[in-house]
């Protein structure tokens, strides 16, 4: 069966302007415009099956919406190649937009002043569904969403939260075998995160659509995501498991202890990330913890003892920040 | 074909928008009845002193500022709201939205918006027309209405070309938040007949800003002094527009797809 | 007390900076400046010269002086605050300006003066395009020009205090947009930009004599043209001051009440 995305060597590259603050250098640019060259997305080589749920991780600016918008259509490619679902997305076939869908966070596709249900007529105009195609689907995602209270509200009188479900249903009414979602949580709070998660991954168990979500909150990736692709400066740092990308990044191990409160300064074994009463936690390098472990048991007395990796926000910030290769 | 049921769903929901209908259509008389008042009133202090203008009388003048409010009300009740809101899809994002849709994207962005309200200024248009034909010494008999309608259908896509321009402009100078004002501010002159200013004004409002064959052209044909010659010139005008408008939008989208070539 | 003084340097330059940075916008807002006088004076010119040359004293070219001088002074005078303030209660951004140990008119006073230097670039050629198109009779009388300068400055305080006070208006009303109008109108006819009002019927000319638009850019226009016996430039100085004094009463009344309301009421 043949893939459904495929990229390679796939580069995007911009000129913006640049300038600088005061007076004189404001007045230099109405005649002289500087600029520079950004290359958004260096070369990025990856490729998907059918029904994959896929998570870009990045920074902000790291390239992850420029590819996500390549994929889509809504980017032309400065260089490589981008097959979806047999098309390119640039050309921005009838056929192809027919079988994708574009969610980004904290934008809306609804009509503002109207009713919900108003907004998913046009969409159903628009992808050209049959009125029973129609009726069945907004039913399903009623159900699936419990919009059911609010499809008669204007959009402008619901919650963000509330405003989201909408969109997404939406989103989701012509059946698309593609789902490019940008940011989706973002701005909502951690209770509708949540619902929105299973949502999406319940969607992808029944009915095998492709998901491909970016996002910078871990916990969308680590809740929905199998498949986890980093992305920095444009590049591909990782590709693969989320428990590979943390065995293969993390090079500390964090140890929490319970000891006596008179046990004295532990930063002889490792760095204390913090110490309360007699709960000390410590950051110690991997290759170094059953050492370390050894020493503290034969030192103190330990009432309890933990090793952990460290939470993955962290490795993330330091595969970002460059600290490891 | 998909076109027509994509235009019926849009007026329907532009309908269902905008609650308080009834308030902002009686502002909105007020207001371009303020603003017609104002027009009218220039002419009257004009001709206080003088008895043609440029080989216009008086009523035909009132004609002119007629066609004037119809055009303009016809232009902001969908295609101004809509390009502008397309405009502001450019530079907050939403405009991504209607590149993911299966349909045209010109048709989704030109018909975003209704404001229906805006029917009372071509009430109003059509209200001093109807003043101004009774008015007139000459009879408006069955020709010179096609004529007028001829005129005012090639007018409307020869304005309707110039802004699809204008916001495709939006492509490339997205900072630019008032393009659309340019329109807007060459129309003013529509007000008076564009054959007594200088020739180089007149060549402008003509062709490249095309306000002349918006309003004088229809105004002409009302009160029988339009030639068949002119109705050509728009209808191939328009024509012609029509192609280029179109050319334009479509190169416009690769720009902002940032296709190289 | 001075403190309004000592901000404006300042502001100035922050307001210059922007005004730098929307230099397109801003250009395309001065098409319909330029293209408004360049209007009526094609208007009327073609009224004098089916006239035999002239009419209500004034030939085409002398229409052109005056209309060209019209389109500097209103240039100089016109504001666009009435436009933005609802805007600005709507998105907040007044409650900072409210917490500012200055009185919100300085900033504007100076955004409006930064543009205006900004835009000079494109209305400068605009009235020389006129000039060269319509050739100008221009005769300067020595004191009248001399009356003009100070006359102009208190004209354009004038026209910001007015147009600044019918802002105030937003706190009111979300309509403000028909307000606007009205005055709008007004100011069309009754300043002098439709016409010299000495071609208005007669009666309207007396009326635009005695109300404060005239003296905001149709009077310091036909001061410039040394139209004016000095009688008449006299008694229209004294007429400018008093509605300048009438309107600093109005606009500082009229701002407590509209602080007053907007703090009880929220935005």
């Amino acid at each position: 069966m043949p893939r459904a995305i495929t990229l390679e060597n796939l580069a995007k590259s911009y000129v913006v302007p640049v300038r600088e603050a005061g007076v004189r250098a404001g007045v230099v640019s109405l005649f002289k415009r500087k600029t520079r060259k950004v290359e958004a997305v260096k070369e990025v080589s990856l490729s998907l099956e059918a029904g994959e749920i896929v998570g870009f991780l990045g920074p902000n600016g790291a390239g992850k919406t420029t590819t996500l918008k390549m994929l889509s259509g809504l980017l032309h490619p400065s260089a490589g190649s981008v097959t979806v679902l047999g098309h390119e997305p640039w050309r921005r076939e009838n056929e192809f937009l027919r079988q994708i869908t574009l969610v980004m966070g904290q934008r809306n596709q609804l009509i503002w002043d109207i009713p919900v249900l108003d907004s998913f007529d046009r969409n159903r105009v628009i992808y050209r569904l049959s009125r029973a195609e129609y009726r069945e689907r907004v039913d399903d995602l009623t159900d699936l969403l419990e919009l059911g209270h609010l499809l008669n509200k204007p959009v402008r009188n619901l919650s963000l939260g509330e405003r989201m479900k909408c969109e997404v249903a939406a989103a989701l009414l012509h059946h698309p075998r593609i789902l490019f979602l940008d940011e989706p949580t973002l701005g909502l709070d951690v209770s509708m995160q949540r619902r929105l998660r299973s949502f999406i991954a319940r969607y992808n168990k029944n009915t095998g659509a492709s998901v491909l979500l970016t996002s910078h909150y871990m916990a969308d990736v680590e809740a929905l995501c199998p498949r986890v692709v980093v992305i920095h400066h444009g590049e591909i740092l990782f590709d693969g498991k989320l428990a590979e990308l943390i065995k293969r990044f993390s090079a500390q191990k964090t140890l929490v202890l319970e000891v006596d409160e008179d046990s004295g300064d532990l930063s002889r074994f490792g760095e204390v990330v913090s110490s309360e009463g007699g709960r000390v936690t410590l950051r110690v390098p991997k290759r170094d913890t059953a050492e370390v472990t050894a020493r503290i048991l034969r030192e103190l007395t330990v009432h309890d003892l933990n090793v952990a990796d460290p939470p993955i926000e962290e490795i993330i910030d330091q595969v970002f920040s460059g600290r490891m290769s | 074909m998909n076109t027509l049921r994509l235009l019926g769903v849009f007026l329907r929901i532009g309908l269902l928008g905008e609650t308080q209908y009834r308030a902002n259509f009686v502002i909105q008389l007020f207001e371009t009845g303020l603003s017609m008042a104002t027009a009218l009133g220039a002419v009257w202090v004009v001709f206080s002193q003088t008895e043609t203008l440029g080989g216009w009388r008086s009523a035909e003048l009132t004609a002119l500022i007629g066609v004037y409010f119809i055009v303009l009300g016809a232009i902001n009740v969908v295609v101004a709201p809509s390009l502008q809101k397309f405009m502001e899809g450019i530079v907050n994002g939403n405009f991504d939205y209607t590149l993911t849709k299966p349909a045209d994207a010109q048709l989704l962005a030109s018909l975003s918006e209704v404001r229906i309200w805006r029917l009372a200024d071509v009430g109003l248009g059509f209200a001093a027309l109807g003043i101004a034909i009774v008015r007139q010494s000459a009879e408006v008999g069955w020709g010179d209405a096609a004529k007028f309608s001829l005129a005012l259908f090639t007018g409307g896509v020869v304005v309707y070309s110039f802004w699809i321009m204008l916001a495709t402009l939006a492509f490339w100078f997205i900072r630019v938040e008032n393009i659309l004002q340019i329109f807007w501010a060459m129309y003013t002159a529509a007000r008076w007949p564009v054959g007594i200013y200088p020739g180089w004004l007149k060549w402008t409002l003509t062709v490249i800003v095309p306000v002349a064959f918006a309003v004088t052209v229809p105004a002409e044909a009302v009160s029988g002094r339009v030639s068949n010659g002119t109705l050509l010139g728009a209808a191939v005008l328009a024509v012609l527009l029509a192609a280029f408008s179109r050319w334009f939008w479509k190169t416009g989208i690769k720009r902002y797809a940032g296709a190289s070539s | 007390m001075r403190s309004w003084l000592q901000v404006y340097p300042a502001f100035l330059r922050t307001a210059l900076l922007s005004s730098i940075q929307y230099r397109a916008s801003g250009a395309i807002w001065m098409i319909g400046s330029i293209l408004e006088p360049l209007i009526y004076l094609t208007v009327w010119s073609t009224v004098a010269r089916s006239q035999g040359g002239e009419v209500g004293g004034y030939t085409a070219q002398e229409f052109a002086a005056y209309y060209a001088i019209l389109l500097l002074v209103n240039h100089l005078t016109f504001t666009w605050i009435m436009h933005e303030f609802q805007y600005r209660i709507q998105y907040g951004s007044l409650s900072f300006a409210l917490l500012r140990p200055v009185h919100p008119i300085h900033a504007d006073i100076a955004e409006n003066i930064a543009f205006k230097a900004v835009q000079l670039v494109v209305i400068l050629p605009g009235l020389i395009l006129l000039c060269v198109a319509f050739r100008p009779h221009f005769e300067p009388v020595g004191w009248s020009l001399a009356l003009f300068v100070p006359v102009l400055f208190f004209g354009f305080l004038l026209r910001f205090l007015i147009e600044w006070t019918l802002a105030l208006g937003a706190f009111w009303t979300t309509r403000v947009t028909a307000m606007n109008q009205i005055y709008f109108s007004l100011l069309m006819f009754l300043s002098g930009r439709v016409a010299p009002i000495s071609l208005l019927p007669l009666w309207v000319s007396d009326i635009a004599q005695n109300l404060p638009f005239y003296y905001a850019i149709g009077f310091p226009v036909e001061l410039a043209l040394g139209r004016l016996s000095p009688e008449a430039a006299m008694r229209g100085v004294l007429i400018q001051l008093v509605w300048l004094a009438v309107s600093g009463v109005g606009i500082s009344l009229i701002w407590r009440r509209a602080t007053k309301r907007f703090t009880a009421v929220g935005s």
